[in-house]
C-alpha cells in the first residue's frame, strides 16, 4: 500500500478510475432497457434465491452506473471504488461457478448475448482485471500511512 | 490549528496508522452498502416508468410462456411428453432436402443477425405474436416434420417451443439440440435480416 501513494501511481490510477468506471457505466446502461432479460441471465446462474431476482435485476444495472460514476469523482473515488471491487468480485465468483458446474450461459455482464462459454472465460478474465484495477484504486485513495507522511515531510 | 473534522475525513493527504486501517474499510463497506439501497431504490423507480415494468416477483420463462401460450388455447397447456431430439448431421441433412419446416426460437434480435437459410423466428419471448403472424405457413405443416432450434450450449427455448407446438396439435416435432452455435461453428451457410 506504501509504494501506491509514490506520485507515479497518481495518474495510472486515474487511468485505472476512467477504464474501469467507463466499462460499468457501459455495463449498467445496457442492462437498463431491458431488465427482463437481466433478471432471465441472473436466473440462469441458479445461485440467488427467485425471491431477489428481479430486485438485483432492477437494482444493479444502477449501482453499476452510479459506481462507475463516482470513481471518476475524486471525492468519492474510494468507495466507488471499493464497490467496484466487491461487485467484480462477485461476477467472478458467480461466473466461475457456473463454468465448474458445466454451464453455457449469457453472462448478462454487457447486456444481451448468446450463450457460450468462451465468452464466459472472457468475461471472468475481464472481472480479474477490473478486481485488480478497483482495489490499485482503493488502496491508492486510502490515506498515507503515517511512517510514509513522516518521511515525505521530513 | 487543526482541520474541522469534516474536511479532515475526506483530505486524501491525511495519515492513517495501522489500528484505524480496518475502521476505514467498514466504514466505507458501511457507504457502499448505502449506495446500494439508493441504487435499488433508484432501479424501482426507473421500473415504473418502463412501457414493461419487471413484477417485483420472478417468473421463469416456462412460467411467462404457459401464460401465453393460453392467449393461444382455451385451456391452459397440459404436460406433454418431451419433443424428440436431433443432431447437426441429422438436422442438415433435413434443411438441405427442404424436408421440414424449421423454426427458430430466438429472438428476433439474433435471427436477424444470422440464421438457418429457410427458417422461419418463432421466438419463444414473442410466442403468440409470431405464431399468429406465420399462422398461415404453420397450419400447413401441422401433420410435417418440424425442426426447432435455439442458440445451442444450454437455451431451452426450442424445447418450450416444441412442446408448445405439440400441445397446439403439431404431431412431428423435434429439437436440433447444437442450435445456432453448432450450425455457425461448422461454417454452414447462414442467411441474415427477418426474411427466411
Amino acid at each position: 500500500m506504501t509504494g501506491l501513494h509514490d506520485a507515479r501511481w497518481k495518474y495510472a490510477a486515474l487511468a485505472i478510475s476512467l477504464v474501469v468506471g467507463a466499462a460499468y457505466i457501459y455495463a449498467g446502461v445496457s442492462k437498463l432497457g431491458d431488465p427482463l432479460q437481466f433478471a432471465d441471465s441472473i436466473a440462469a446462474f441458479a445461485i440467488l434465491p427467485t425471491i431477489f431476482v428481479n430486485l438485483l435485476a432492477l437494482g444493479l444495472p444502477t449501482f453499476e452506473v452510479a459506481s462507475g460514476l463516482l470513481i471518476l469523482v475524486p471525492r468519492t473515488r474510494r468507495v466507488a471504488a471499493l464497490a467496484l471491487a466487491l461487485t467484480s468480485l462477485v461476477f467472478f465468483s458467480v461466473l466461475v461457478s457456473a463454468l465448474a458446474r458445466g454451464l453455457t450461459l449469457d453472462c448478462g455482464c454487457f447486456g444481451v448475448g448468446a450463450p457460450s462459454r468462451s465468452r464466459m472465460w472472457l468475461e471472468s478474465g475481464l472481472n480479474v482485471a477490473f478486481l485488480a484495477g478497483a482495489i490499485i484504486v482503493y488502496l491508492r485513495s486510502m490515506p498515507a500511512p503515517a511512517s510514509q507522511a513522516r518521511s515525505a515531510r521530513a | 490549528m487543526s482541520a474541522p473534522a469534516s474536511i479532515n475525513r475526506l483530505d486524501p493527504d491525511r495519515t492513517l496508522e495501522g489500528s484505524n486501517l480496518a475502521r476505514q474499510v467498514l466504514r466505507d463497506l458501511g457507504l457502499v452498502m448505502i449506495l446500494a439501497i439508493a441504487s435499488l431504490a433508484v432501479g424501482l423507480a426507473i421500473n415504473r416508468y418502463l412501457s414493461q415494468p419487471l413484477p417485483l416477483v420472478y417468473q421463469t420463462p416456462e412460467q411467462r410462456f404457459d401464460a401465453e401460450l393460453t392467449t393461444l388455447v382455451a385451456a391452459p397447456p397440459f404436460k406433454i411428453a418431451p419433443a424428440a431430439t436431433m443432431g447437426l448431421p441429422e438436422f442438415r441433412a433435413a434443411v438441405d432436402g427442404k424436408r421440414a419446416l424449421v423454426l427458430d426460437a430466438r429472438p428476433s434480435l439474433f435471427f436477424e443477425q444470422g440464421h438457418v437459410p429457410g427458417a422461419l423466428n418463432l421466438s419463444r419471448q414473442d410466442f403468440a405474436r409470431d405464431y399468429r403472424r406465420l399462422s398461415p405457413t404453420l397450419k400447413a405443416a401441422v401433420d410435417k416434420p418440424v425442426i426447432v432450434y435455439c442458440a445451442g450450449g444450454d437455451c431451452h427455448d426450442s424445447r418450450l417451443v416444441a412442446n408448445a407446438l405439440l400441445t397446439l396439435g403439431f404431431s412431428n416435432v423435434s429439437v436440433f439440440t447444437g442450435g445456432w452455435e453448432a450450425w455457425s461453428g461448422a461454417g454452414l451457410p447462414a442467411a441474415t435480416g427477418s426474411k427466411p
